[in-house]
């Protein structure tokens, strides 16, 4: 099957793979991941606390062209937005920015997924949006 | 699948237990599937419906072609819990990792950067690439005896529960196997030259 060039874009030079420090406060972790293809996606994003403004994002993806363009991708849509605009990324905007055929959407899916994670992570280490569950931490 | 009355071939049962003649179940008599696979063979072979009805060369195709599938889909522990799993609607091979743990999802990251390393040639990584090897290989008996004891829970009980257990367990298994088989390529003598 051909990938679209943007595929090949996001697959030959791929943007923001790294790591950050899971254990730094302001760093949400995502970790999916999908049986069926053998893929894992580990998407990170960083926020700062004062504005909820995410200012870094990496990822490292073992997988096929298409989720490491889509992971790829979403690690640049989420850079300069905030948490709950991040939590609004919808997999149908991977799937039309990378022209993904229907055999790959799934990919596109696991990035949402993923985006999903990071930031639920990075919620629940600062309970933000959650007072229910920060009182009961403490 | 034939008459009982006139003998002719009947149009054949797409579903593989009933083609078989078997009892719905997850844990499965191999040596009798495999008999009835020949008899059912040499029964249904294209060659012996020549000189019959149009209609019956049809069925026998028919027939051919879902004994095929069948076999393929019933021998294979997994492939047939699939199997079983779809009738019951369960999603199968759904390509989310929902059931995954993330233990197991860490692990599987993990071992995939040491597979990276040794693709880069860093020795240190082949040493932790066979080790965990090792232990991939001991996961995946593991899961398969786990497989066998809910297949046969299942059968014994008929309790829906087991098959979603059943599920979760055979996704971790495709993670298990794509393992084994991403870390042999790389083990593999003619994989990348020793630097």
């Amino acid at each position: 099957m051909a990938y679209s060039n943007k595929v090949l874009d996001h697959y030959n030079n791929p943007r923001n793979v790294g790591a950050l420090d899971r254990n730094d406060q302001q760093v949400g972790t995502g970790m999916v991941g999908a049986p069926e293809c053998g893929d894992v996606m580990k998407l990170q994003v960083k926020v700062n606390p004062e504005t909820g403004i995410i200012e870094d994002a990496k990822f490292k993806t073992f997988g096929c062209g298409s989720a490491i363009a889509s992971s790829s991708l979403a690690t640049e849509m989420l850079k300069g937005k905030t948490v709950d605009e991040a939590l609004e990324i919808k997999n149908t905007v991977i799937v039309n920015e990378l022209a993904l055929p229907p055999v790959k959407i799934h990919c596109s899916v696991l990035a949402e997924d993923a985006i999903k994670a990071a930031i639920a992570d990075y919620k629940k280490k600062n309970s933000v949006g959650n007072p229910a569950a920060a009182q009961v931490a403490q | 699948m034939f008459c009982v009355h006139c003998g002719t071939l009947q149009p054949p049962s797409a579903d593989y237990y009933q083609f078989f003649g078997l009892k719905r179940g997850l844990a499965l008599d191999a040596p009798e599937l495999q008999r009835r696979f020949y008899e059912l063979s040499r029964k249904l072979h294209p060659d012996r419906f020549t000189r019959k009805a149009a209609r019956e060369q049809q069925y026998s195709l028919d027939a051919t072609a879902i004994l095929n599938d069948g076999y393929r889909a019933l021998r294979d522990p997994l492939a047939r819990a699939e199997y079983l799993l779809k009738q019951e609607g369960f999603d199968v091979g759904e390509q989310r990792g929902k059931d995954v743990p993330p233990e197991l999802l860490e692990e599987v990251f993990e071992l995939n950067m040491a597979i990276e390393e040794l693709r880069h040639g860093g020795e240190d990584a082949r040493g932790q690439l066979e080790e965990a090897y090792g232990r991939f290989l001991a996961m995946r008996d593991a899961i398969d005896k786990e497989l066998d004891t809910l297949y046969r829970r299942f059968d014994d009980t008929r309790d829906r529960a087991v098959l979603q257990q059943v599920r979760s367990v055979l996704n971790r298994r495709r993670y298990v196997r794509n393992l084994v088989n991403e870390v042999e390529k790389e083990l593999a003598p003619e994989g990348q030259p020793a630097q």
